[in-house]
This record gives C-alpha cells, sequence and structure tokens, in this order.
C-alpha cells in the first residue's frame, strides 16, 4: 500500500524530472555532477553551433566558415532560471545514419544519454538540406527545438521562412536566431526551460513517406519489438536501423542497452 | 535478460527480401518529405534574385581572366604581409629576450652563485632555445594566422580549394591540400591540424604527410641566409639579390612539386587501403568578424602551436648545451659525434656539423642556424667568435657568418645540399606529435617522418655525386 | 675521381635493391610474406570452395575440373580429395564428390571472408576493381571467423559482394540462388543484372571494361548464337554469347524506372537543370554516402551552377547549398533534364 503511494509519487514527478540516462552519461564521458539537465547542441557543420555554444556558456571556441571544425565533443555548462545545464556540442554531421566516427558520436549521444533536450542549430538559408538531419534526430528523440541561426542571412537573399508552419510541421518549437549578433538566444532559453522540465510537450514529426516494402518491414519488426518493449519510444527507428544491419544497435538490443531506454521501465523498478 | 533473437533473426530475413537499396531508400524519403516541408515554409521573393551577390563574387574568382591572378596576388600579399610585418616585433622579441633578458639573468646566477653546470643548463641551454623559438616564431604566426583565418572566414580558401582540384586530383589528392599546404607555409603543425577539413581518409593523410614539403617559416630565414651567402655571392655582384631570391623561390617550388609527385605516389601505393571521397561545399560569403578572428586564431593556433614548441624547445636546449659541453678526456660529446658522422655528411655533401644539428635541433627549424654556428665555432676552434660551448648564436653580419662557415670547410655543394635538406627532412618533432595526435597511428606518423628524410639524403648523395663529377 | 665514381655507382645499386625488396606486391618483401600462408591449407580450402560453387550453381563436380581449377595435376587432386575424405569434409558417391555438413559449413566459412573483404576493398579502399578478387583469394585464409564478424559489423553488415554474390551469413545460410544467365531471356526483356562472374578474370575484366555493374538495367536487343546485344544506360553493347552467359539478371518489372533518354549529371551546362533519376552503383562505400547525405537522391532538382578555373569539379546547386562534385562522380549520376 505504501509501496503503491511511493510509486504514484515517483510517476508523478517523472512528468518533469529530468530525463537523461545518468549512467551512460557517464560512460560516454561526461561529467554529471552538480547538473539537472543535459542539453545536446546538434546539427550540420558551419551552421553556427560553435557560436550558440559560446553564447551559451562563454567559451571560445573556433568558429569558423569551414565545414567540419568542432572534431572532438566540447562541452560547457550554463544556469538559468536557477537549474544548472550541462550543454554538449555534438560534432557537426550531415546525417545519423551513414558510418563515420562523428556520426556515431552524435548518434549515440541522443540516443543513449537521452539529453533533456537537443537543440538542433539549421542553416536556414539551406533549410532543406538541414531537414535531412533534423527529421533524423525527431526519430530518435522526442525533446527537440530547432533553432533557425543565420536569419540575417536568409534575409540578405531575400527569403523568408513561415516559422509557425514549420513548428507545426515539425512539432517541436522553432526559434528565429541570429547567433553572431547574439540574437535569439532569450527566446531559446526559455524553450530550453519549458521543454527540459516537461512544461512544453512536443510532438515531433516521424518520417510517414517510406516506400511500401520498406514500410511494411519495418511496422512488422517495430511491431515485434514493441512486444518485447512496450514503452520504447522510437521502436520505428531501432527497426529501421536492424534492417541496415547496424552492428551497434544490434549488439546494443541484445545486450539489454536499449531495454534501459525504457522510461517507465526504470522508475517501475526503483521503489523496490 | 529478454532474448531478442527472434528479432534479429527476423531483421536479417527482412532485410534479404528488401535487398540493398535500404539505405538509398530511406534517405530518399527523408528528403523527400525536406523538400515538401520546405516547399511549404521558405519564401522566395520574386522579383529580387537571392545569392546574387555570392553569385557574382563567384563569377569573378573562377573567371578565367581573374581567378588566378586574384589568388596569387592574394597569397603573396598574406606572405609579404608576414615577412615585412613580422621583421621589427622579431628583432625587438629577439633584443628583449636575447640581448637584455639573458644576460640580466647570467647576472643573477652569477650573484646568487649558480654553479657552471646549472647555470648552463637552465639559463644557456633551455632558457635560450625557448627564447629563439618565441622570438621567430611568434611575429609571423600571429600575423600569418589571423589574414589566413580571415579569408576562410570569408569564405574564400573553400572557393582556393575548389579551382585548385584539377591539380591536386591528377595527385589522388583533394583540393583542400592547398590549403593545408598554403598553412604549411606558415607552420607545419598548423598545417597538419587543417588536415582535419578534409574529410575523406585517404585525401586527409595524404595532406598530413605530405604537409612537411611545404617549407615552413622556421626554415625561410635558413634558406634566405644560405642563399645569400653561397647562391648570391658566385654570380656578379648587381645580379646578387635576384639570384639569391631565385634559388630560395626554386626550393619552395621544388617542395610543392614534391608534395604532389609524393602525393601521386603515395595515394598509388601504401595509401591505396584507404577509403577515398570526395565532396567540396561551397559555403556563402559572409562578412568576416575582424576582432573575434584574431582573438580565437591568437588562441587556437599561434599560441596553441607556440606552446608546444616551447615544450620541446627546453629539453632540447638542454641536450644542445649538454652534448657542447660533457667532455671525455678534452673532447666534447658533440665533436665525437661529428668526427664520427663527418665521413657520413660529406659523402652527401654536407658535413657533421649539419648532421648534428639537425638531431638535437629537432623541435624547431628555427633554431638550426644558430646551432650549426656554435657547434662550428667549436669544432673549427675558432676564438672570438660567439659565447662559448654550447650557447647558440646568430650574427648580424653576414660577412662575419660566411667567414665562420668557410673556417668550418663550407664549400657552394655544402650550401646547396643544405638549402635541399632543409626542405628535405624529418618534420620538427612539434609538427611529428601533431601527427601522431592527428592520425593516432605509429605507422603514419613514422612514414610521415622517415619519408622526407630518405628523400633528402637520397637527393643530397645524388646532387653532391653530380656536382663533384662536373666540378 | 674514381672513388667518387665507385661510390656513386654503389649507392645507386643500393637504392635500387631496396626498391626491389619492398615494391609492393612483386617484391621480395611481399613474396615472402606470402610464402608464409600454410599452402596445404590452402588447398583444402580451395577445393571445398570449388566443391560448394559446384554445389550452388547445380553443376557436378568432378575430378577433372578440381585439377583444373586449381591447376593441379589428376594424380594430386586425387590426393587431396583423399585428404578431404579422411578429414571428414567430402564423401564420395559413385561418380560424383559431395561435401559433408562440416565440409560444407567449412566452405561457407571460407567464401563469406572471401565476399566480405571484397566488399571492404570496394567500399572502404580505393583499390581498382581488378584486384578485389586476388586480394580476397589471399585473405580469406588469414582472416579468422570472429575477424571476420568483427569486419562485417564495421562495415554494416552488407548482404551482397561487389559482384552481387550474397555473403553468407555468420550462421552459415545463404538464400536461394537467384537470376539466371542474361542468354535465356527474349528480345525486348527488361532485366536487372544481380551478378557479374567474377571467374575466369579475363572475361570479368571485360564485362568491367563495357562499363557494366550490379545493379543495371537493361533491355535486351537481340539474342542469337553469334552475339547478344542490349541498350544500357543509353548505349548499345554487343557481346559474345559465351561472354554474356557470365551476366546474371533477373526480370524487371518496376517499367515506370527503367531508365531511358537519361543524361549524365556531367553533360550538363552550367546554368541547365536537372531532375535525379539515380546514382550508379559504381559509386560505392562513402562516397555514396557522401552524396545520399547531401542530397543527391531520386527526385532532387540539380543545377549546374558554376564551373572551377581547372573546368572540373563542378559547383552544382542542390537543396539550396552549392556543392562541388567532380566529373568522375557527375558521370555516374544520372539525371533527366528539365526546362523551366
Amino acid at each position: 500500500m505504501n509501496n503503491w503511494n511511493l510509486n504514484n509519487k515517483q510517476m508523478e514527478q517523472c512528468v518533469n524530472c529530468p530525463v537523461h540516462n545518468i549512467d551512460n552519461l557517464v560512460k560516454l564521458g561526461i561529467n554529471m555532477s552538480n547538473f539537472d539537465y543535459v542539453i545536446a547542441l546538434a546539427g550540420n557543420p558551419n551552421t553556427g553551433k560553435s557560436t550558440i555554444f559560446n553564447n551559451l556558456t562563454g567559451l571560445k571556441q573556433h568558429t569558423g566558415n569551414w565545414p567540419g571544425k568542432t572534431v572532438a565533443r566540447a562541452e560547457g555548462g550554463f544556469v538559468y532560471n536557477n537549474n544548472n545545464y550541462k550543454l554538449v556540442d555534438l560534432p557537426g554531421t550531415y546525417s545519423l545514419l551513414s558510418t563515420s566516427t562523428d556520426e556515431d558520436i552524435a548518434r549515440n549521444f541522443i540516443l543513449f544519454g537521452k539529453p533533456d533536450v537537443t537543440i538542433i542549430v539549421v542553416d536556414s538559408t539551406r533549410l532543406e538540406r538541414n531537414l535531412n538531419l533534423v527529421l533524423q534526430i525527431l526519430e530518435i528523440t522526442d525533446r527537440a527545438i530547432l533553432a533557425l541561426n543565420l536569419m540575417d542571412e536568409l534575409k540578405r537573399n531575400n527569403m523568408s521562412i513561415d516559422l509557425r508552419q514549420l513548428a507545426r510541421e515539425l512539432g517541436i518549437p522553432v526559434v528565429p536566431m541570429e547567433a553572431r549578433q547574439k540574437k535569439g538566444m532569450d527566446e531559446l532559453l526559455k524553450y530550453v526551460d519549458e521543454v527540459s522540465s516537461g512544461k512544453f510537450i512536443c510532438k515531433p514529426r516521424r518520417l510517414k513517406s517510406l516506400s511500401p516494402k520498406i514500410d511494411n518491414a519495418v511496422n512488422e519488426l517495430s511491431k515485434k519489438i514493441k512486444e518485447q518493449l512496450p514503452n520504447l519510444p522510437n521502436t520505428r527507428w531501432v527497426a529501421m536501423r536492424l534492417l541496415e544491419g547496424d552492428q551497434q544497435i544490434i549488439d546494443a538490443l541484445n545486450s539489454g542497452e536499449i531495454g534501459n531506454l525504457e522510461p517507465s521501465l526504470k522508475h517501475a523498478e526503483e521503489p523496490v | 535478460m529478454k532474448n531478442y533473437t527472434d528479432i534479429t533473426n527476423r531483421a536479417n530475413e527482412l532485410r534479404w527480401e528488401i535487398g540493398e537499396s535500404f539505405h538509398d531508400s530511406i534517405i530518399e524519403s527523408i528528403y523527400s518529405e525536406a523538400a515538401a516541408i520546405s516547399s511549404n515554409t521558405v519564401k522566395t521573393s520574386k522579383n529580387k534574385d537571392s545569392y546574387s551577390f555570392d553569385a557574382k563574387i563567384d563569377k569573378i574568382l573562377t573567371s578565367k581572366a581573374l581567378g588566378f591572378p586574384i589568388m596569387f596576388v592574394l597569397l603573396a600579399l598574406v606572405f609579404w604581409v608576414t615577412i615585412v610585418g613580422s621583421n621589427y616585433p622579431s628583432s625587438l622579441i629577439a633584443e628583449l629576450l636575447l640581448d637584455n633578458v639573458h644576460p640580466w639573468l647570467k647576472q643573477i646566477s652569477s650573484d646568487i652563485g649558480l654553479s657552471y653546470f646549472v647555470d648552463g643548463i637552465l639559463i644557456d641551454g633551455a632558457y635560450l632555445a625557448m627564447a629563439w623559438v618565441v622570438a621567430v616564431m611568434l611575429p609571423p604566426m600571429a600575423i600569418f594566422f589571423p589574414i589566413f583565418t580571415l579569408l576562410e572566414d570569408f569564405g574564400y580558401l573553400p572557393r582556393v580549394s575548389f579551382n585548385m582540384d584539377f591539380l591536386f586530383r591528377k595527385a589522388g589528392a583533394h583540393g583542400k591540400q592547398a590549403l593545408t599546404m598554403a598553412m604549411g607555409f606558415g607552420c607545419n603543425a598548423a598545417g597538419v591540424v587543417a588536415a582535419r577539413v578534409i574529410d575523406s581518409p585517404r585525401e586527409r593523410l595524404l595532406a598530413i604527410i605530405t604537409n612537411n614539403f611545404s617549407l615552413c617559416n622556421g626554415r625561410w630565414p635558413t634558406q634566405i641566409l644560405i642563399a645569400t651567402i653561397f647562391i648570391g655571392s658566385v654570380v656578379p655582384v648587381h645580379f646578387a639579390g635576384l639570384a639569391t631570391a631565385a634559388a630560395v623561390v626554386a626550393v619552395a617550388l621544388l617542395g610543392i612539386i614534391l608534395s604532389l609527385v609524393v602525393s601521386w605516389t603515395l595515394s598509388k601505393s601504401i595509401l591505396k587501403g584507404e577509403a577515398s571521397a570526395f565532396s567540396l561545399e561551397l559555403p556563402p560569403y559572409r562578412p568576416p568578424r575582424i576582432l573575434q578572428t584574431l582573438y580565437t586564431s591568437l588562441i587556437d593556433r599561434t599560441l596553441f602551436v607556440l606552446w608546444r614548441a616551447i615544450v620541446f624547445a627546453l629539453p632540447a636546449g638542454i641536450v644542445i648545451w649538454l652534448v657542447a659541453n660533457i667532455n671525455i678526456q678534452g673532447i666534447s660529446l658533440a665533436e665525437y659525434f661529428i668526427d664520427w658522422a663527418n665521413p657520413l655528411g660529406l659523402l652527401i655533401g654536407l658535413n657533421g656539423v649539419i648532421l648534428l644539428a639537425y638531431i638535437i635541433a629537432i623541435p624547431a627549424n628555427e633554431i638550426v642556424i644558430p646551432t650549426v654556428l656554435m657547434l662550428t665555432v667549436m669544432t673549427a676552434r675558432l676564438s672570438g667568435i660567439g659565447e662559448g660551448a654550447g650557447v647558440m648564436f646568430e650574427l648580424d653580419s653576414i660577412k662575419d657568418t660566411t667567414t665562420i662557415l668557410q673556417a668550418g670547410g663550407w664549400t657552394t655543394l655544402t650550401g646547396i645540399n643544405l638549402m635541399l635538406f632543409s626542405l628535405l627532412h624529418n618534420p620538427c618533432s612539434t609538427t611529428i606529435y601533431t601527427i601522431y595526435k592527428e592520425t593516432k597511428s605509429v605507422k603514419w606518423t613514422a612514414v610521415a617522418t622517415f619519408l622526407p628524410l630518405i628523400m633528402g639524403f637520397t637527393v643530397c648523395f645524388i646532387v653532391a655525386h653530380l656536382y663533384r663529377l662536373i666540378s | 675521381m674514381d672513388n667518387e665514381v665507385f661510390t656513386t655507382l654503389v649507392g645507386f645499386l643500393l637504392l635500387i635493391l631496396l626498391l626491389l625488396f619492398f615494391l609492393p606486391g612483386r617484391g621480395l618483401f611481399s613474396k615472402w610474406k606470402r610464402a608464409l600462408l600454410d599452402s596445404k591449407r590452402v588447398r583444402i580450402e580451395d577445393a571445398l570452395k570449388h566443391l560448394y560453387d559446384c554445389e550452388y550453381n547445380n553443376t557436378g563436380c568432378s575430378l577433372d575440373s578440381i585439377s583444373g581449377n586449381l591447376s593441379l595435376k589428376r594424380d594430386e587432386a586425387a590426393g587431396l580429395i583423399q585428404k578431404l575424405q579422411s578429414l571428414g569434409l567430402v564423401s564420395l558417391g559413385r561418380d560424383k564428390i559431395e561435401l559433408t555438413g562440416e565440409g560444407r559449413n567449412y566452405a561457407l566459412r571460407i567464401i563469406r571472408v572471401h565476399r566480405l573483404w571484397e566488399r571492404y576493398l570496394a567500399d572502404e579502399t580505393s583499390i581498382h576493381a581488378s584486384e578485389w578478387h586476388e586480394r580476397a583469394e589471399d585473405v580469406e585464409h588469414i582472416l579468422s571467423a570472429e575477424q571476420a564478424d568483427e569486419l562485417a559489423a564495421q562495415i554494416g553488415n552488407p548482404l551482397t559482394d561487389p559482384h552481387g554474390d550474397p555473403i553468407p551469413s555468420s550462421e552459415g545460410k545463404m538464400p536461394v540462388k537467384q537470376g539466371v544467365p542474361i542468354t535465356q531471356f527474349c528480345v525486348n526483356d527488361h532485366v536487372k543484372i544481380i551478378h557479374l562472374e567474377d571467374e575466369p578474370k579475363t572475361i570479368f575484366a571485360q564485362l568491367v571494361a563495357e562499363g557494366l555493374y550490379v545493379g543495371q538495367h537493361l533491355r535486351i536487343i537481340e539474342i542469337s548464337e553469334e552475339r547478344v546485344k542490349f541498350e544500357v544506360d543509353d548505349e548499345v553493347i554487343v557481346l559474345a554469347p559465351i561472354i554474356a552467359a557470365n551476366i546474371s539478371v533477373v526480370k524487371f518489372d518496376e517499367t515506370n524506372r527503367v531508365r531511358r533518354n537519361l543524361k549524365k549529371l556531367s553533360e550538363l551546362k552550367v546554368g541547365d537543370g536537372g531532375l535525379v533519376v539515380g546514382i550508379s552503383n559504381l559509386i560505392r562505400g562513402q562516397q555514396r554516402r557522401r552524396l545520399l547525405d547531401l542530397g543527391v537522391v531520386p527526385g532532387t532538382k540539380i543545377k549546374a551552377e558554376i564551373q572551377s578555373l581547372g573546368g572540373d569539379p563542378t559547383g552544382y546547386r542542390i537543396r539550396g547549398a552549392t556543392i562541388a562534385i567532380r566529373k568522375k562522380q557527375a558521370s555516374q549520376i544520372f539525371i533527366k533534364e528539365i526546362n523551366e
């Protein structure tokens, strides 16, 4: 009886308790002492990720007009609304599906570290190309914010973006930014707070236009996974990785690491 | 624990049914959705053309008439500004650290009564090597890197790679190697780090291994000094300047040609096993932010490289002092080695002093000439020049330097071969360490270290014998 | 003076000796490395591979075929078979030689390594197609099953080798054989290449030289005893039937995607636009993934925007970004021209 109460209380708290997976984060080399939330910074190369990272943390990483500056992973911290945030700058990649060290680092961090928010920085002048990565990240995580950077360049080139429509299509907050002029940082921080604390619930877009043959296979497999792991949020993505023969995911499934990513499973076990 | 084998087994069956096109198909689906979202949200103003500004600049930079001239003028300008601009601060730092702080330190040490050995190791050895490296290295790097970074931030450098790619493609390399090479003219260690922007494994290794063929900042003074003494002096006086410049440029060009030839050879032989993929994004032009760039390039590149160089220079300074001062039966270690290495040195048109100098001055090419002078004075038993055993020095007068070198038995052949050997020898220890850091491979570090050394010995050997056969 | 000439000669001689020793592939060093291979085991494994091939293709195996395939004398081949039998790897019927279960597993293990290695060379290295087979022939006897599994995981557990042959799974599972020689189809059939036989080498080299590769779509124009004629990527190729028989194909039903009247991206003039129809399978591994990631997928609008000073590469406008692609790759990307 007491147990039930406790259990219930835990579940309640967990609406806004951090979602990140602390064990995995430590395994991934992140020092997590004294941090409430973990924020990942992802995006294509040369989109201004490092500039946003520097704006938030006050560190000075070199940012250049060259794809591929951040080779290793950089991390820093900041405080907002009395919460301590850990910010992790992931390597800039065009995709998470191919096989390169950079993409593995970025993918594994988002999947296994389960950051409380992933900020996806995109170059607004090259939105279509950048959406490739955005849609892939939204397959993995529920909690993301789109930072639409380089809005000044967009205007300079006589283009505009319908922000509300974009937010509706993607199901996540969209923040227009000019990171080099430090514009848009306040709104970004506001959404970081709301998404990480669970006040804002994202409904991320998931791929719908797979070819019929592939769609059938993905559905069949993800149904099978769901039978075993009913609370795993991204079964379709796991199914797609299995169909691609991704050994890391196959191993992670067999070793139970994927199973550990189920949110409520973990909390249900804890009180015992 | 749960068993997932039926899931993975089924996945394998399904993979055979779908076939190998799975990855292609997924990306195709993602992009078709991306295109749909983008067309729903991005509006381009009808009456004005977007990217007209970028297109105009690109048209000029890739035009047949202006493309190459602009590139050469810009690069020449960067080098000119670097050389001219660093002259004054370099001499200022040298004056401060070598002519003022060094005697001052000596004074203090004699006041507090430091023993001869401690004084020599710390002040004449470690401090002097460090001071030398800072004085020669810091100003040019502090000027060269920020200008380079500004061009990079503006978006010009990717266009250079784009335009130069045809040359590098033929060598099995990537157009971006043009940039790592240019960076190498500033500092090879920085050039090696810059190879990160090449995302194809084979091409990146090529850029790293061949970067040493770019004549770095520390080797230009050697080239100019030796060319003045040994090339400029053999032609009529009013052609001396021209001949000197031509000789130095010829060596630098030889470096560029060799880096292409070596790239080609490696890509056809030991690097065949590395994957190769070409893609080059041409980013939009963006106005560079000057202050931020100055700050970050100073921190990221200049101080980063300088720090590594200092760390290596300190112990080397100690070694240099020790080999000149540890005596066995009245003869120093350095002299033993020089006597032993002299036949080999002479065989390849150099001498024992030069070989020893290149071994103990491995941390930085900047201290090769001071070490050579010190060792020459020591072995030739000249008196009244220099500051004693183990103390590196340089002379303001070219004539005096010539006298010392001639007393050491140098000929025109020694001069020519030293210029060649200065181009073709192992990278400095800072660069070697950086290559290891970047490739994380002992094998490629060894290739990058020994390949130029072997080439240097071979070339010097051939030149020496041709020269002797002719004369 | 004489001394000088002498040392010069000695020096050059030394250099030549060094070169001879380390010459890749043919130098003494690599010969010595190859000699380290256990030649007896190599023979056994080659024989098992040959037996498995016969079984998979439903062609009978005989003493002659073994001695021919392994270039052994008849009595040597007979000795080898006896050895295989004593090891329990084959059983001898009245007029045929069959693999035992154990022998089949052994063979599949070797074939797995061979095909994985070919795939690895094709995807992850710059080694030319003509060298894949020979290199894999060496490696198949060296790599252990565990190392093979690691390699497979590393390159994304591929299903087929670059010739289109299926790679057996680590448990020794192999899909049913698909595809028949092109010579068995009729005029006007649309077919897709699923396999190019890599032995004998001379024939494979000819097929590669014709520009054929797995995944290509063909339309058959003529089949007769003298020649086989078909259309591929807007080119007509004529082959002798004996050579064409080394191309295995399946009937292709997605008629809407048969590539006709296509242009290559490299043919696009600056200022012109096109619609990507597909990337040829000759672009593999990292290069293919890179192009896909940058948005070069079927349906992508692409415009030649700017040409580099050397004439190659060309900058293309692809999904809002300008990407430089070299002619070599651009000629493997197929497009339809569009007029805006």
